[in-house]
């Protein structure tokens, strides 16, 4: 039973193998010879199927393709290249009803679904301009596209050979691109896989195995930069300088908002945004340092917030001499207990848990800021406002001590900033 | 009542003072200290301390009229709801003697021992409001001037202390400074005279900070050291309210001892005598340690005059509620409940007692550690019972209209005063692994080194330790202290306190000096110890009662 319907089956998606191969058939006959092997089963109906998707795939297929064929394929759109399918589709903008019509346009063209593989790996590639990359739905679209539950084996020597291989891997490639984008497959994903490539088969593989790390990586962060960054500067200041300063009693303080304004005699000004942070034991810090020591500020240091790149400046002091550093507990300190005991044992060296850790001596961070501009003009006007909260800094030196910024990134934009200048426009470049 | 109390003081008066007079000798090492080494020095604890027969009687007058007292005439109701102890009260409680219970006759006080203070505290502390603030003026707030004061200062200040007239209170805690010395803002200059200081500064939570007259106030003073360089250290002082410039906020509202007066005082510009310096200027700190540290053993026998009242007002309730036609008291889990509290009050009373007949002996015995242990078992364990009394109450023991509850928030505060329980698990811990730190050092050193003798020995008892080795620490047998119906207890303690000596021993090799900062560890040690201290007096007692043969000794063991 099984058997007359899989030849039927296959009789009838074998179709329109014939003009393909005459089309071509000098590319079609090393992929017989070479797969035959593998597939030795069923020959020549399963072959049909695959010989017509490799030879669409291949450059080769539209400049060798024949009169008869373009006939055709005018006739029920077929062979057009499926690149052009979405552009038919996206006449006024790319979005998702977009895409999906494209799809839904090359399933209802041919109830065989031919090329079905090409069409998806164009898909896959198309996905990111039509901004769907991250659609769940769109996905399982596109897995709805393969043909069910003819490539699933029906017996043990299919089961034991790779039964369609290249099915089994363009659906695998659907996978990896939702893996790459971090999207958790669903119910619906696995019964389509389930009907179009049958249990234990490689794409359905795959699905366990992303459904049993996803979960444990899902909330693997313990820091996660949520999807939609704000975008506003200040906004996205004082995000980025709570995710820095990694203390909940920081408090953010606003400087300055953003201002451009038009001068009575005509000349712009542009007030760049200033936001700060200061936790209050940096102020604690900030309030012992020793006023005859000058603090620096320092920057600009790069903070990436997934394809976001930001620039903070931080104010810090020097390395505390190693006199001043040592905190001597007096004896009678509690009156309750002894602080230290007067032994002459030292820890075993087995109970000691510390890791070993190159220590860098780094001076303390005082405060941090980002800035919409990074000269030494705007970022006084941070100190300014910070001597508000800690009075001791109008009695120390504040030293600049700016890099010109990252330069690297600067090349395609802005040639030719100098050593001076530093440029206005990358306080919150974004990239892509 | 002062015919009374006149009867007390010739009752005092016609029994010679020689018997505890006999307190000289050098300080000794006291028997918790040991246990950390795994020893046990049983001529500490065994026998049970006794104490003489005219002591007894002595303290039996005592008791009556006092007992007498608090069942007629103090309303705890009253004192809960109106948050105040009322002057009639506590004239009587003055004209009773109880505020000068531990200051010696010649200055007007009853001069008890610790035993009989302990004895007192159990009647005492039937009312927790009362008990709190005489315990704050005795136990803290006197006992500055009582034990590191001048002559000329106990002469001055303790009649009138003793007799109640003025109440005394201890100032250390600040709103920023609780246990934390280097924290005390408060501070003493020296005027240009040099004739007195100058103290400003705040105190919060003092108990009897509205009532007293005296206050031992602990402040910064500028100290010059040796090498003349200034420095800032704490001295005691005695401030009277009469120096002017005291000042203390309304009471604050309690969840338990509501009776008892604790408020926020302040000083400014309190003019103090120098001749007021308890000790010397900047021995401050020492003062608040040896005073914290004696004034805790009696909690002991506090908490068990508690519970032993309410088991009482519990069984009461038990033997006559009948539920399916069966009295409370036949129920098994009841039954479980009174012998948890049973078992608890008598070991919290034989710890108290040992602890305070300990203290008595001849010599200046160092018992703050013991007497720490007295103070966490005693008050975890209150607390326990009372919230199982209030369990086989039911339903009753949560109402406000009778008086169970009280009991059980009244007891809250044990845990929390005179030094939290975690705080004095910390020391218990800590003193006792200094003590056997100082002992151990050089074995482990050498052993660290890969001395092969050292090593092997430590092998070699390991080895037999796995092996099931016999602990054998002279308890029982032959030369054995206790008696022989309750050698298998005492096989037990010997074992336990065998290997809480060798488990102490590998600790200190595994952190050595660092393991002040394990302070999980700790607690696990302190709380070994604590029931190792249970332990022995629990046994030492029972030990006594069946060789002198007291009645009801079968119900002991």
């Amino acid at each position: 039973m099984n058997c007359v319907r899989k030849l039927l089956l296959a009789r009838e998606l074998s179709a329109g193998r014939g003009i393909l191969r005459q089309a071509a058939p000098g590319r079609d006959l090393p992929w017989l010879q070479e797969s035959s092997c593998a597939q030795g089963f069923w020959p020549v109906p399963v072959r049909s199927i695959r010989s017509g998707a490799a030879l669409s795939r291949s450059d080769l297929v539209p400049s060798a393709r024949g009169d008869k064929e373009k006939d055709r394929g005018s006739r029920d759109g077929a062979l057009v290249p499926f690149d052009e399918l979405f552009e038919r589709a996206c006449k006024e903008d790319r979005n998702k009803a977009s895409f999906s019509r494209a799809v839904e346009l090359f399933c209802q063209r041919d109830i065989r679904r031919r090329g079905h593989i090409e069409f998806i790996n164009a898909a896959l590639r198309k996905m990111p301009e039509f901004g769907v990359e991250r659609e769940l739905d769109v996905y399982n679209k596109i897995l709805d596209v393969f043909p069910k539950e003819v490539f699933v084996p029906r017996n043990f020597i299919q089961r034991m050979f790779n039964y369609y291989p290249r099915q089994q891997e363009c659906g695998i490639h659907v996978l990896e691109q939702m893996e790459n984008y971090g999207i958790m497959p669903n119910k619906q994903t696995k019964f389509l896989l389930l009907q179009i490539f049958g249990e234990k088969s490689h794409p359905v593989r795959k699905y366990q195995r992303l459904m049993y790390w996803f979960p444990k990586f899902k909330h693997a962060n313990p820091y996660p930069v949520p999807a939609a960054l704000p975008q506003d500067p200040v906004d996205l200041a004082r995000f980025s300088l709570q995710r820095i300063a990694a203390d909940l009693s920081a408090k953010v303080t606003v400087y300055q908002m953003p201002l451009t304004d038009i001068l009575d005699d005509g000349k712009e000004i542009t007030q760049p945004h200033i936001v700060g942070i200061q936790s209050p034991d940096q102020q604690e810090l900030l309030a012992c340092h020793n006023p005859a020591r000058p603090v620096f500020v320092e920057g600009p240091f790069p903070l990436w917030l997934k394809k976001t790149c930001v620039y903070y400046y931080v104010l810090r002091g020097e390395p505390l001499p190693p006199e001043e550093k040592e905190e001597v507990i007096d004896s009678e300190r509690n009156f309750y207990y002894p602080m230290q005991l007067d032994l002459d044992l030292d820890r075993d060296l087995w109970d000691n848990e510390e890791f070993y850790v190159d220590e860098v001596e780094e001076g303390p961070i005082f405060a941090m800021c980002m800035a919409g501009a990074g000269d030494q003009a705007t970022l006084a006007k941070w100190i300014l406002g910070l001597q508000q909260t800690n009075p001791i800094l109008s009695q120390t030196p504040v030293v600049f001590h700016l890099t010109p910024g990252p330069r690297e990134l600067q090349v395609d934009l802005d040639s030719e900033s100098g050593e001076e200048e530093i440029p206005q426009s990358w306080h919150a470049k974004q990239e892509l | 009542m002062s015919g009374l109390s006149l009867l007390l003081r010739v009752a005092r008066a016609a029994f010679p003072p020689g018997a505890r007079q006999l307190r000289t000798g050098g300080l000794r090492s006291a028997y918790a200290k040991e246990l950390f080494l795994g020893k046990l020095r049983k001529e500490e604890v065994f026998p049970y301390p006794e104490i003489s027969n005219e002591e007894l009687e002595e303290i039996n007058q005592f008791v009556g009229p006092v007992e007498k007292f608090f069942s007629e005439e103090v309303d705890s109701t009253k004192i809960d709801q109106d948050a105040k102890i009322p002057p009639e009260t506590l004239k009587g409680l003055k004209s009773l003697g109880l505020f000068g219970m531990q200051v010696p006759e010649e200055y007007g006080g009853l001069g008890l021992s610790n035993t009989m203070y302990a004895r007192l505290g159990e009647i005492i502390s039937l009312d927790g409001s009362i008990a709190v603030t005489l315990a704050a003026h005795q136990a803290i707030g006197l006992k500055g001037i009582l034990m590191a004061g001048t002559d000329e200062q106990k002469a001055k200040y303790l009649p009138k202390l003793a007799s109640g007239e003025h109440i005394a209170a201890f100032c250390l805690t600040e709103p920023g400074s609780g246990s934390d010395a280097a924290s005390i803002q408060s501070r003493a200059t020296m005027s240009e005279d040099g004739k007195s200081f100058l103290l400003n500064g705040s105190k919060i939570w003092i108990s009897n900070g509205g009532l007293a007259d005296i206050f031992t106030v602990f402040a910064r003073t500028e100290v010059v050291d040796k090498d003349g360089a200034k420095k800032d250290k704490i001295s005691a002082f005695i401030v009277e309210r009469a120096f002017g410039g005291v000042t203390n906020g309304k009471p604050e509202d309690k969840l338990g001892i509501r009776g008892s007066n604790t408020c926020e005082v302040h000083f400014e510009n309190t003019k103090v005598p120098v001749e007021n310096v308890i000790g010397e200027v900047g021995g401050g700190f020492k003062v608040a340690m040896n005073i914290l540290n004696s004034g805790r053993f009696s909690m002991g026998s506090a908490s068990a005059g508690m519970i032993k009242k309410l088991i009482e007002m519990t069984a009461e309730y038990a033997c006559t509620r009948k539920q399916f036609n069966k009295k409370l008291s036949d129920f098994g889990l009841i039954q479980e409940k009174f012998t948890l509290m049973a078992v608890k009050a008598y070991v919290m009373e034989s710890m108290a007692y040992l602890t305070a007949g300990m203290m008595d002996r001849p010599g200046v015995p160092d018992c703050s550690v013991e007497a720490a242990m007295v103070k966490v078992f005693s008050s975890e364990g209150a607390w326990i019972c009372v919230s199982e009394a209030l369990q086989v109450l039911g339903g009753l023991g949560y109402m406000k209209d009778y008086p169970y509850e009280r009991y059980l928030r009244d007891s809250r505060i044990l845990l929390i005063f005179e030094g939290t329980n975690e705080i004095l698990r910390m020391y218990i811990a800590l003193t006792g692994m200094q003590y056997a730190g100082k002992i151990l050092t050089g074995k482990i050193k050498e052993m660290k080194k890969g001395n092969v003798s050292v090593a092997l020995e430590i092998f070699v008892n390991k080895f037999r330790d796995s092996m099931g080795r016999k602990v054998d620490l002279g308890l029982v047998g032959k030369d054995g202290v206790v008696h022989p119906s309750l050698e298998e207890s005492s096989k037990k303690l010997e074992e336990n306190i065998y290997y809480f000596g060798t488990t102490v021993e590998g600790l200190l090799r595994r952190f050595g000096k660092t393991i002040v900062d394990e302070q999980l560890v700790l607690k696990r040690v302190a709380d070994v110890s604590i029931n190792l201290y249970a332990m022995t007096a629990a046994i030492s007692r029972a030990s006594r009662s069946i060789c002198i043969g007291l009645r009801n000794h079968d119900h002991e063991t």
